[in-house]
């Protein structure tokens, strides 16, 4: 398997490691080996929920190189939009399902003397996968895991050199001091941080504070749960259509209900490969890839995650 | 389809150089219109197109083994060709893997990869080579994974390293027709190497061209052909060699040109590696003489039209000043003036 | 976060693709003997001020680059971070107490490599200088594991440079002409505009390959 793009896999294996938190495991249904796994990469799974088809990305957790299968965590999400709901209440084993190659938006930085990760929860798995690249290597690492203390264990079995994992949860003598694990770091060190916004923001503001060059500091953040709000209309201008979006789902979601293809990649706001133009009406951005000129002109929008402030759009789609 | 190799065949010295009849039908002619101009020509590296070089992601022709051959001369003589920095060992890895599956399942009479988890046995039957050895593991190949599966496939190899926004020219194996330095740029970023580009009036293209490049995904590998033309049927016209090069642009006559002088057309493709997530960018070259291009008449004509308006800027970027009215000359023999058909394909299907 | 700064607009690459060729593989540098003014591998440095985001300083000075009075001038510009900078001089004393003096190049790359050894992501290295100096010290820097945004630059005094032979691969230094007969092999180069920051040089191509012989008038233009 050299060139393509889809994958057809297979649900071989489904197993609860946590009341919330569910490993897949996925091999091939088609002939011969997958692609190789990598380091920081994901996965775009196809579901078919009940009401519409639903696609998340999800980070392999998969040592990197692995072709015999991949896997995956998915946390029970409460406010889920369907796809953490549809893992785990739907999905089984033998299942065929149709995702994306391997894409990756968090790739480690092969030239660091130094790698420290930030994990917030679920945020650790993308950091599974470089760990499995890193042990045994002599690559030097830090890992510091911030969640709730029951959790704390939960993924120690992806975690084969315990003395470079730090595990932080919110009591005292126990959270994570930011500013304080930046300040003595070795020249060439990298910076990694997946979790909810406040973390993400908190490690990247620290950073800054302390001096850290901006291209030493790299963050995957979680589209899905930013993409809901109040339901708008937008006007496919090229193709002639008007679609309503709904609270629950995006406008890359509603558009592709309609049939109409958009190029995209993370589904979460950072790569850009959606980008849109937009004709009319005030989008309220929610991506984190355009710059503040380009949102304030208000001519483009990253329909994986913004919506509308103005109640309708008119899209160059 | 069995490839009839020409394994005696020079590179330098004699040159004895030369593309059969089926060689010069599959050769990559760049030229879709008769005037010049650039073609919107990045593409998906996908399999067919008008010439037989697309059948295979990586093409193996009647030229492999005296190219190789051509390669390992030049390496011995500068090994500084080769180069790559201590951080690409994955992204080596990953070339390794991606190459000898390319070959091994695109010409399985002349390639065989077997695996066995981690320990793997490459056999490469033309160049008579049987290895065993562990993935992931250096010491059990004679030299680095990068430099050993290069010096077994034509063209040039470069792997660009992603950081920083941007790419850096981070390991390389050049030792064909690269009128850069691999010493002088390895490690450059891709403003830095693209800093001799005299196209400043058009700024902005790099940028737009390298956001391209940074999202290119696993699977979807890209092409796009270049051209140049060269003296002599000669790979290593590289500026550590240019004494000895440069002085055959001086020696061109109406009589000999035909002969000596040759399109270069380079193959570029772009593939994104797994593991590493650097790019693998194989420059691949193809040579032909103005005699061999003319015996396909819609290529005779075209390359005399195309050169005829060809933009001084760029005839002084490709070096072609100091030949080219002696080439238009020898090619208007075969110009009669007669329409021709849009496209690059020969049109016909034998010489 | 490398990737969410501008917007790939792929009709307009597509546009570029039809009007230029991205010639990674394929510059004819050895022709194009008057380079374009604005060549990317260039530098283009500017005046020193402390990056305070920065938490250790370290302050690299070619003595005799500097014009009267600019030693003053720096010290003081780097009044802020007066407690956390260390000062190396080469060449000369300068008038900056507590300045740690080196008599050459080869001395001051040894005390600014043992400064840097240990260093955190809070360092900062500053170098003044010819282009050949703070490119010597830059590269003591990289090697140290710091990254370009830790390093500031800024060029003073003579235009000579560094010119590195590509037949050859040796390098000649103080380099003030448009032509410089090679130290290493004695080929006639032809100094060119195109810079690699890791060797701090610029690139010499044989000038008269093609015609043994045929070279233009040698101008003194790095005075």
């Amino acid at each position: 398997m050299i060139t393509g793009d889809q994958l057809q896999l297979r649900v071989a294996a489904i197993r609860d490691i946590s009341p919330t938190l569910r490993l897949v495991r996925f091999e091939n249904a088609g002939d011969g080996p997958l692609p190789p796994s990598a380091t920081g990469a994901h996965l775009q799974v196809v579901l078919q929920g009940a009401q519409k088809e639903i696609r998340n990305a999800y980070s392999l957790i998969s040592k990197p190189g692995s072709r015999d299968a991949y896997e995956i965590i998915v946390r029970r999400v409460p406010e889920s939009r369907g796809g953490s709901a549809y893992i785990h209440e739907q999905l089984k084993t033998g299942d065929l399902l149709t995702t994306s190659w391997p894409g990756n938006l968090f790739a480690p930085q092969r030239s660091a003397r130094k790698h420290i990760m930030v994990a917030g929860g679920i945020g650790i798995t993308p950091f599974l996968s470089y760990v499995a690249d890193f042990a045994g290597k002599g690559i030097d690492y830090e890992l510091h895991l911030c969640c709730r203390e029951e959790e704390k264990d939960s993924f120690a079995p992806w975690l084969p050199e315990p003395d470079k994992v730090f595990v932080h949860w919110d009591a005292d003598g126990h959270r994570l001091d930011i500013p304080a694990l930046l300040l003595r770091q070795p020249a060439n060190s990298h910076l990694y941080v997946c979790g909810p916004d406040f973390l993400t923001n908190d490690v990247l503001e620290a950073a800054e504070t302390g001096g850290w060059p901006d291209n030493h500091v790299h963050c995957e953040r979680f589209g899905n749960a930013l993409s809901g709000g109040e339901a708008f209309r937008a006007v496919l201008q090229r193709s002639g259509k008007e679609i309503e979006v709904g609270e629950h789902e995006s406008l890359l979601e509603a558009i592709e209900r309609e049939g109409v293809e958009v190029p995209c990649l993370c589904r979460g706001g950072a790569c850009g490969v959606c980008l849109t133009s937009v004709l009319d009406g005030e989008p309220e951005h929610r991506d984190h890839y355009l710059g503040k000129a380009e949102r304030a002109g208000g001519k483009h929008i990253m329909p994986c995650v913004s919506r509308a402030k103005s109640g309708l759009l008119v899209l160059d789609l | 389809m069995t490839i009839l190799f020409k394994p005696d065949e020079t590179y330098r010295g004699d040159y004895t150089y030369r593309n059969s009849d089926a060689a010069i039908l599959r050769f990559p002619f760049p030229f879709p219109e008769d005037s010049y101009m650039y073609s919107v020509n990045i593409e998906p590296h996908v399999r067919g197109g008008f010439t037989p070089v697309y059948n295979n992601p990586i093409d193996v022709d009647e030229h492999y083994i005296a190219e190789c051959r051509d390669r390992a001369i030049t390496l011995e003589r500068d090994p500084g060709r080769y180069a790559a920095l201590p951080h690409m060992m994955t992204a080596q890895w990953d070339s390794i893997e991606l190459l000898m599956e390319c070959l091994s399942s695109d010409y399985p009479e002349l390639f065989s990869l077997h695996k066995d988890g981690d320990r793997w046995t490459w056999i490469n039957r033309p160049l008579g080579i049987e290895q065993s050895f562990t993935f992931g593991k250096e010491d059990t190949l004679p030299c680095e994974p990068f430099e050993y599966i290069t010096r077994q496939i034509q063209g040039d190899f470069a792997i660009l390293d992603q950081r920083n926004g941007s790419l850096y020219l981070d390991a390389g194996m050049v030792t064909a027709q690269a009128d850069w330095s691999l010493q002088f740029d390895v490690g450059m970023d891709f403003m830095e190497w693209h800093g001799p580009v005299p196209l400043a009036h058009q700024a902005g293209v790099f940028e737009r061209a390298l956001k391209y490049l940074l999202m290119l995904r696993q699977g979807q590998p890209m092409r796009r052909l270049n051209w140049t033309m060269t003296v002599n049927p000669r790979l290593d016209t590289s500026p550590e060699t240019y004494p000895e090069w440069g002085p055959d642009r001086t020696t061109l006559t109406l009589d000999n040109i035909g002969r000596k002088l040759h399109l270069r057309v380079e193959l570029q493709t772009l593939w994104r590696l797994p593991r590493s997530n650097a790019i693998l960018f194989p420059l691949r070259g193809y040579l032909a003489s103005l005699d061999e291009l003319v015996r396909v008449p819609k290529w005779g004509r075209r390359l005399h039209r195309v050169l005829s308006t060809l933009p001084r800027e760029l005839a002084e970027y490709k070096g072609l000043v100091r030949f080219l009215p002696t080439a238009l000359e020898y090619l208007s023999t075969y110009d009669d003036g007669a329409p021709t058909t849009s496209g690059c394909a020969a049109e016909i299907s034998s010489l | 976060m490398s990737l969410r700064k501008s917007i790939p607009d792929f009709r307009l690459l597509e546009n570029s693709m039809n009007t230029t060729t991205c010639d990674a593989g394929h510059r004819s540098e050895l022709n194009d003997r008057t380079a374009p003014p604005s060549m990317r591998s260039r530098p283009t440095y500017s005046s020193l001020s402390p990056d305070t985001a920065g938490a250790e300083h370290l302050l690299v000075i070619e003595a005799d680059a500097l014009q009267p009075g600019q030693a003053s001038a720096l010290s003081k510009s780097f009044t802020s971070v007066a407690e956390a900078l260390r000062t190396v001089v080469s060449g000369s004393e300068l008038p900056l107490p507590g300045a740690n003096v080196q008599p050459d190049l080869a001395a001051t790359l040894l005390a600014v490599k043992a400064r840097l050894s240990g260093a955190t992501m809070q360092q900062r290295v500053y170098a003044i200088g010819s282009e050949p100096f703070i490119w010597s010290i830059h590269t003591a820097a990289i090697d140290a594991g710091l990254d370009e945004k830790q390093i500031r630059l800024c060029h003073s005094g003579s235009l000579k440079r560094r010119v590195w032979c590509t037949h050859c691969h040796e390098t000649t230094e103080n380099v003030t002409t448009n032509i410089v007969a090679c130290t290493g092999c004695g080929r006639r180069l032809l100094v060119r505009d195109h810079f690699s920051r890791r060797l701090g040089a610029f690139m010499g191509v044989q000038i008269d390959a093609e015609v043994p012989g045929d070279v233009p008038a040698i101008e003194e233009v790095f005075p």
